[in-house]
C-alpha cells in the first residue's frame, strides 16, 4: 500500500484544512464540512439548513444561479450536497487539471447571496422533495421514529421539516441562520485524491481568509431514552414495518468500533444474524442493524420489513435478538472484521470515499485516521471489548415503532 | 489496456491490471436472463440466481457464505432481463479463493429443494414491495407495456411465474445456461493477467457447453398514453422513445444529446423544469442501448397541481433541442460526460463491469480513450441528424398517481 498522509492546518479565522494527496489517483475530490444540521435549528426554522444546502446553488455576490450550474458542468465536477442533523456537506470530484478552479468556486459557494426570487423558486422544489419522500414509506417511518424517540431532544429534529415549517421560512430567518452557523471555526475544508497540498494552502487562505470569525456552537446535552411503543399508519401501503431502537455510542465514544462490528454481526446483508433468521428463511423482505451515532448521543438500531402475515413472527425475532445482543462466536467477529476491513480499503480507494471519512473523522473527533489506523482499530476489538460496549449502554431500554397499512 | 483471453472451452476471460489499488473486482456474465424464461416461468431466472447462493459442491448454504465472509469477500448473484450476472469485490489476496467459490456456484450448485420456498418467498415480496415505490414502479410498468414481448418481462419477475417455478424448472434452466460459450469473465484491479487466466483456467476446467441465444427483438409500439391510478402524494410521468442501440453510427451522438438533456445539474431538463419553474424535485433523461435496441426514458414526480405543466415544460424541452444546441452546450455536456467516466471508472467494479458489458453487447472491449475521442468527436450536426431519426414525438407515455395528464396534440407519432 502507498504510503499516503493525512496533512492539516488552521487559517487565522478558524477554519480547519485537511487533506490526504495521493498522485496516484486519476481524480481530486474537494469537501467543505459544516457542523450544522436539522439539530441546530429552532422550532419555527425547521427544515431551514436543507433548505440553505440548496440555496449554496443558487448564486454568490459574483455568480448568478445560472452561472454556477454551468460552470459546474464546464469543469465537468461531479458535485453534491446533503444535510443530516448533524452535518451539512457539499462537495465534489473532478479531474485534477481543474482541481483549483472547483476549489475557487466551490468556496465561493459558501457565502451565498440568497437572493430573493431565487429563494422563493427553491423553496417549491423543496415542497416537492417533502412530498416525494412522504411516498417512500422506509423514510416516513424513521423520520417520525427519531422524533418520537428523542422526545423533544434535537437529535431528534426532522431534516426535511414540514410543509408548514418551510413555507413560513423567510429569507430573513435564512441570512440569521447562516450568520449564526456558517463561521469559519465550524467548518471543515477538505481534499484528496490527485492535488497538491501546499497550493491547497495557499489558495484556502486567499479564498477564505478573509470569512467572518465567530464561535458557533452547539447543544450537546446527552439524551436517557425512554421505552415507547407506537404505531403510524399510512394509506395504500403494501409492507409493513418495524424499528427497534436503544441508546448507542455517540461520536465521540471510545466503543464506537465495537458497535460498528456488532451491527455487521447483527444485521448484515449477508450472514449476519438477522440475515439468517429473516431473509434467508424469506419471511422478511429486507433486515437491517445499524448504530446512528450523533454528538452527545446515539442509538443502535435494528429494523425489517415484511408481509403482514408474518408480522409478529419478524417482530418476535427482532425482540429477541435485542434481548441477546451477545449471542455470536468468536468466528462471526472474524468475518465481520473481514467484511468491514474489505470495504473500508475499497471505499478509500475511491477520493470521494476517502474525503467523506477524512472530513467526517475530523469534524467530529479532530483525529486524523489514516485507512492503516482505522484498520487497526478494527482488527484490534475483541470479543470482550463488545461485551464491554454493550454493558455499558445497557441496551435493556428498547423502542419499538412499526408502520402499518391502514387499516 | 485489458487484456483478452478465450479459454478452452469458450469462456472468455478479460483482465485489466490496476496497480496502484489493492482491491480488484470481477464480473461473470453468462448466458440467459428473463428473457429466456420459460413463457409461463417468468422470473425462475431470478430464483436460480439465488438458490446457486445456498450451497455449491461439498460446501452448504451457510458454509458458503461464511466462506465469502470469512475472507471479506462481498458477493453478488442476480438475473437481469439479458444475462446472469455473478460480481465479486475484493482484497486482491483473496482472488484464488473468490474464483473457486464462483466456480463452485456455476458449476455444482446444490439447489437444495428445501430452500425454494424461502426464495420464492424473498422474490414475491419484492414484488409487492413495489407498490410502496412508485418511482421505480412507473418505470417497470413503462417497461410491461412499451416494450414487445418478450424484452417487456419485468426484471423483479411475475407473480405467477415465480409461484409456478418448481426446481425441476430450475435444474433445467441451470443446465441450459450455467455454460461458458458465449460467457465471459471480467477482472480489474490490482492482478496480473496472466495469473487470473491461469486461475480461471484451473477453476473453470471441466465444464463446456454454449448458452442460449437472445430471442428476436420486434420494435416499438407506436407513441401510446398508459395511465395507472394510485394514492401517492406525487404523480409519477415516465416518458420513453426510441434511440440508437449499441453500436449504431449515431451512438455517442445519443449520448451526447442525453447530456445536453440531463446531464449535471446544467442539463436542460433539469434547468427549464426544476431551476425556472421549481416543478419538482426529481427529473433525469437516460439513454440506455443494448445490442438490440436503444431507449431515451425521461423520468418526473411531481404533486397532481403541478404535473400538467410539468409535462408541457418536458416535451417543450424535448421537442424544441434540435437546431438550438450551441458550442459551448455542447462542450459542457462532452466534458461532464467524460470526467464522470474517468472519475466513476477508478474503482475496480465500475473498471470489471464496463469491460464486461462492452464485450457482452459488442464482442470487444473500448479502452476510455477511445470513449473519450468518440465523445468528442461528436458534433452539433450529428445530434441534428440522430434527431432526425429519433423524434422525441414518437414517445409513449405513463402517469402513475391520482390524475391523468394531455399529451399535446402534435404527438400523433409517425
Amino acid at each position: 500500500m502507498t504510503e499516503i498522509t493525512v496533512k492539516t492546518d488552521v487559517l487565522e479565522n478558524g477554519l480547519r484544512l485537511l487533506g490526504e494527496p495521493n498522485p496516484a489517483s486519476k481524480s481530486a475530490s474537494i469537501g467543505f464540512f459544516v457542523k450544522t444540521g436539522a439539530r441546530d435549528e429552532d422550532p419555527q426554522e425547521s427544515g431551514i439548513s436543507h433548505f440553505l444546502e440548496h440555496m449554496m446553488f443558487k448564486g454568490t455576490e459574483k455568480r448568478s444561479a445560472m452561472d454556477i450550474t454551468l460552470e459546474l458542468g464546464t469543469l465537468g465536477v461531479q458535485a453534491n450536497a446533503y444535510t443530516s442533523e448533524e452535518s451539512t456537506v457539499f462537495y465534489g470530484a473532478v479531474i485534477p487539471e481543474y482541481f483549483q478552479k472547483f476549489q475557487e468556486l466551490l468556496s465561493d459557494m459558501l457565502r451565498p447571496a440568497l437572493v430573493q426570487e431565487e429563494f422563493d423558486m427553491e423553496k417549491k422544489v423543496i415542497l416537492e422533495e417533502i412530498a416525494l419522500y412522504q411516498d417512500r414509506p422506509h423514510f416516513y417511518l424513521f423520520e417520525n421514529a427519531l422524533r418520537d424517540y428523542y422526545g423533544g431532544h434535537p437529535a431528534g429534529n426532522s431534516v426535511l421539516g414540514t410543509v408548514e415549517s418551510v413555507s413560513g421560512i423567510t429569507r430573513e430567518m435564512m441570512v440569521n441562520y447562516f450568520k449564526r452557523r456558517y463561521l469559519p471555526s465550524n467548518i471543515i475544508l477538505c481534499a484528496s485524491g490527485n492535488f497538491d497540498w501546499q497550493r491547497f494552502k495557499e489558495d484556502s487562505q486567499k479564498l477564505c481568509g478573509s470569512w467572518e470569525k465567530g464561535q458557533a456552537g452547539r447543544d450537546v446535552t446527552g439524551f436517557k431514552p425512554s421505552s415507547i411503543q407506537k404505531v403510524y399508519y399510512k394509506e395504500g401501503l403494501s409492507r409493513c414495518h418495524v424499528l427497534l431502537m436503544t441508546a448507542g455510542p455517540s461520536v465521540s465514544d471510545d466503543e464506537r468500533y465495537a458497535f460498528t462490528l456488532l451491527s455487521v454481526i447483527t444485521g448484515d446483508s449477508s450472514g449476519s444474524r438477522l440475515y439468517w433468521q429473516l431473509i434467508d428463511s424469506g419471511i422478511a423482505d429486507g433486515a437491517g442493524a445499524d448504530n446512528d451515532e450523533r454528538e452527545g448521543t446515539g442509538c443502535f438500531m435494528l429494523y425489517a420489513s415484511t408481509g403482514g402475515e408474518n408480522l409478529d413472527k419478524v417482530s418476535e425475532v427482532l425482540r429477541k435478538i435485542a434481548a441477546t445482543p451477545l449471542e455470536f462466536s468468536e468466528d462471526d467477529l472474524n468475518r465481520a472484521k473481514a467484511k468491514l476491513i474489505s470495504r473500508i480499503v475499497k471505499s478509500g480507494e475511491l477520493p470521494l470515499g476517502r474525503l467523506m471519512a477524512l472530513g467526517n473523522e475530523w469534524l467530529y473527533r479532530q483525529k486524523k485516521h489514516s485507512l492503516k489506523e482505522t484498520i487497526e482499530r478494527i482488527k484490534a476489538v475483541s470479543q470482550r471489548d463488545i461485551q464491554a460496549a454493550v454493558e455499558k449502554f445497557g441496551l435493556n431500554t428498547w423502542s419499538e415503532f412499526r408502520l402499518l397499512p391502514e387499516e | 489496456m485489458a487484456i483478452i483471453e478465450k479459454l478452452a472451452n469458450d469462456l472468455v476471460v478479460i483482465v485489466e491490471e490496476i496497480d496502484h489499488l489493492e482491491s480488484v473486482a470481477y464480473n461473470l456474465f453468462l448466458r440467459g436472463g428473463v428473457v429466456n424464461d420459460p413463457e409461463e416461468r417468468v422470473g425462475a431466472s431470478l430464483v436460480l440466481a439465488e438458490l446457486i447462493g445456498r450451497g455449491a459442491g461439498e460446501l452448504d448454504s451457510r458454509a458458503l457464505s461464511d466462506a465469502f465472509d470469512a475472507r471479506g469477500i462481498s458477493h453478488q448473484e442476480a438475473s437481469s432481463l439479458n444475462r446472469y450476472v455473478l460480481r465479486c469485490s475484493l482484497l486482491s489476496d483473496y482472488l484464488s479463493d473468490a474464483l473457486e467459490l464462483t466456480a463452485k456456484m456455476v458449476k455444482q450448485p446444490r439447489l437444495p429443494q428445501e430452500e425454494l420456498a424461502s426464495i420464492k418467498s424473498l422474490l414475491i415480496q419484492d414484488i409487492e414491495a413495489l407498490k410502496d415505490n412508485p418511482s421505480r414502479r412507473a418505470l417497470v410498468e413503462l417497461a410491461k407495456l412499451y416494450f414487445p414481448v418478450p424484452f417487456n418481462r419485468p426484471v423483479i419477475g411475475e407473480l405467477e411465474g415465480i409461484n409456478a417455478t418448481s426446481l425441476k424448472d430450475i435444474v433445467a434452466l441451470k443446465e441450459q445456461c450455467f455454460l461458458p460459450g458465449g460467457a465471459v469473465l471480467s477482472v480489474a484491479g490490482k492482478v496480473k493477467a496472466s495469473r487470473v487466466i491461469k486461475e480461471a483456467g484451473k477453476v473453470f476446467t471441466g465444464w463446456s457447453g454454449e448458452g442460449p441465444g437472445i430471442p428476436d427483438f420486434k420494435g416499438f409500439p407506436k407513441p401510446q398514453a398508459y395511465h395507472i391510478d394510485s394514492n401517492s402524494a406525487q404523480l409519477q410521468i415516465a416518458l420513453i422513445y426510441p434511440s440508437a442501440k449499441f453500436g449504431d453510427h449515431d451512438y455517442y451522438a445519443a449520448k451526447v444529446l442525453n447530456g445536453i438533456l440531463s446531464g449535471g445539474m446544467f442539463g436542460r431538463l433539469f434547468i427549464e423544469v426544476r431551476e425556472k419553474k421549481g416543478l419538482c424535485y426529481s427529473i433525469y433523461s437516460r439513454h440506455g442501448s443494448t445490442a438490440e435496441y436503444g431507449t431515451v426514458t425521461v423520468y418526473a414526480g411531481t404533486t397532481p397541481e403541478r404535473a400538467q405543466e410539468t409535462l408541457d415544460t418536458i416535451i417543450e424541452v424535448l421537442t424544441g433541442i434540435k437546431g438550438t444546441i450551441s458550442d459551448e452546450e455542447l462542450e459542457r455536456a462532452k466534458a461532464n460526460i467524460v470526467s464522470a467516466l474517468v472519475i466513476g471508472e477508478e474503482s475496480t467494479g465500475a473498471r470489471a463491469a464496463s469491460n464486461a458489458s462492452d464485450w457482452w453487447t459488442s464482442g470487444r472491449v473500448r479502452t476510455l480513450d477511445e470513449i473519450k475521442e468518440k465523445i468528442f468527436n461528436v458534433t452539433i450536426e450529428d445530434i441534428n441528424r440522430h434527431l432526425e431519426a429519433y423524434s422525441p414525438l414518437n414517445c409513449s407515455i405513463l402517469t402513475l398517481g391520482s390524475r391523468r395528464l394531455e399529451l399535446p396534440v402534435d404527438n400523433k407519432g409517425e
